[in-house]
């Protein structure tokens, strides 16, 4: 039985997308089938992150409007064949689905794969409600500042209000700031939220670098947020993986800096 | 029989409790267990009980505080004889000018029947979880969190407030204008205290209070001091 799992966020620029992205190359790395929905109608970029948005022929939208079966619309990716993206279109806008309509789609692909992972818009409009109502449990990611864990509370306030189990990643944390006292630490950020935390992604330039080649980092050997994500897909996969303390810039380091090493 | 250990009296003020004072407190406290998981009617949500003081030491009164509580019980040490029959000295004043649209609507929508039972405020809400941002609690009663009030929560009562846990939000008592209403947290650092028509911001550099604190109106002024609980 399928696993289907909603990526939300309530503040937009906080990494839904770069999550769900890869999430979803991990858990195909490790042996699962499975499927990712884009939900952020108008404003689509799951297809960018994965490289596969010249590959898209239909949408959710036609999906919806029952032009197509959602099988038509799902694009494979080019390396993982178990791994599918159903895009969503980006000429319309995100009253083209109804959730009641996503509910249903979502129920028929449940069969078929091992996980299914949702990509939530930014805010708590209609968009929201479509993308929540399929999924079994949520995946709430927040960065180490003031505004994206309020709005990270305010969404997990509305995720409990319908019986959603939350589990919580945070993303884009700078191990230099927390130890120098300039940036939330992990346990003021517990503090408010009190969720389970199953991620802890530190701040690595080359998620933009993955996000331009459509490669996620997940798949990078030499890198720490891949690596941080690596340890998501275990936990997500029920393993027991221990946080790993971050690398923070040593003396050493910097002096390699210095002499330009 | 387990039911002479414990008794509840009611009385127009609440529900007392007496019990034996030769038995072991730990009978007695396995007793009130009993009768509270046993979904006896005396325990509704938001019920309260209290004690005459004097009768345990005060780590006694904790213990039965925290049983109660988990049953959303709230428990209460004070002289059942002389209950506290709250002022309405601000009744007639007009409302504050900034206040919040919630605030006046329940302010008029309250008022009359709030004038013939005085009792209102006797009633307890009780929230068994952590309020969040964008969420509002409102009621006419006191209102007890068992959980956190996050930045961003508004908590509004025609009585008392009490939370156990951080208050970080907007916490407004006596509502209706009752200036006798307090508010009491674990760690009080709210964006904003309002009581009555009162107002009151904490300063922006303040520190982590380090324990229970209370809120209340005196001399005109909202004060904060430290409390044992």
């Amino acid at each position: 039985m399928s696993e289907v799992i909603v990526i939300t966020s309530g503040k937009g620029g906080v990494g839904k997308t770069t999550t769900t992205a890869n999430l979803g190359v991990g858990l195909a790395i490790r042996g699962k089938k499975v499927a990712l929905i884009d939900t952020d109608t108008g404003l689509r970029n799951l297809d960018l992150l994965l490289g596969l948005e010249r590959r898209i022929v239909y949408t959710l939208v036609d999906v919806v409007q029952k032009r197509v079966g959602y099988g038509q619309a799902l694009v494979r990716h080019k390396k993982y064949t178990d791994l599918f993206l159903l895009p969503t279109s980006q000429v319309a806008d995100k009253t083209a689905i109804d959730p009641q309509e996503m509910l249903t789609i979502v129920q028929a692909m449940r069969n078929e794969f091992d996980y299914i992972l949702i990509d939530c818009p930014a805010g708590i409009e209609q968009g929201f409600q479509t993308a929540v109502i399929g999924a079994d449990w949520a995946i709430v990611v927040t960065m180490p500042e003031i505004a994206a864990v309020r709005d990270a509370d305010k969404i997990i306030g509305k995720l409990q209000s319908e019986n959603k189990n939350i589990k919580l990643v945070v993303n884009r944390i700078r191990p230099q700031m927390v130890k120098d006292g300039t940036m939330l630490d992990m346990t003021s950020i517990d503090d408010i939220l009190s969720v389970d935390c199953i991620g802890q992604i530190p701040d690595d330039e080359k998620v933009v670098d993955s996000a331009n080649r459509g490669i996620p980092v997940v798949e990078w050997k030499n890198s720490a947020a891949g690596s941080a994500y690596r340890d998501v897909v275990s936990r997500v996969l029920g393993e027991d993986v221990p946080f790993k303390p971050f690398e923070t810039e040593g003396f050493f380091t910097r002096l390699k800096h210095v002499f330009g090493h | 029989m387990s039911e002479d250990i414990v008794k509840l009296k009611g009385s127009t003020f609440g529900i007392q409790l007496v019990f034996d004072r030769k038995v072991d407190f730990s009978v007695v406290k396995d007793d009130i267990r009993k009768k509270l998981e046993s979904g006896s009617k005396f325990f509704k949500r938001g019920t309260v009980i209290s004690i005459e003081p004097g009768i345990l030491t005060q780590s006694e009164e904790d213990e039965l505080r925290k049983l109660f509580h988990q049953h959303a019980v709230l428990f209460r040490v004070e002289k059942i004889e002389s209950p506290r029959i709250p002022k309405r000295a601000i009744m007639n004043k007009s409302p504050q000018p900034n206040s919040d649209d919630a605030y006046k609507r329940a302010r008029t929508d309250n008022a009359g029947q709030l004038i013939k039972k005085p009792s209102e405020e006797q009633k307890m809400m009780v929230i068994n979880r952590t309020v969040r941002g964008g969420q509002e609690i409102n009621s006419t009663g006191s209102i007890l969190v068992i959980g956190n009030v996050n930045p961003g929560a508004q908590i509004i009562a025609g009585g008392s407030i009490d939370v156990r846990g951080v208050c970080r939000g907007l916490v407004h008592a006596g509502a209706y204008g009752d200036s006798t209403a307090f508010i009491i947290a674990d760690k009080l650092m709210p964006t904003q205290i309002r009581i009555a028509d009162r107002i009151a911001q904490p300063p922006e550099d303040a520190e982590s209070p380090t324990g229970a604190e209370k809120a209340s109106i005196q001399n005109g002024r909202i004060i904060i001091e430290t409390v044992e609980r």
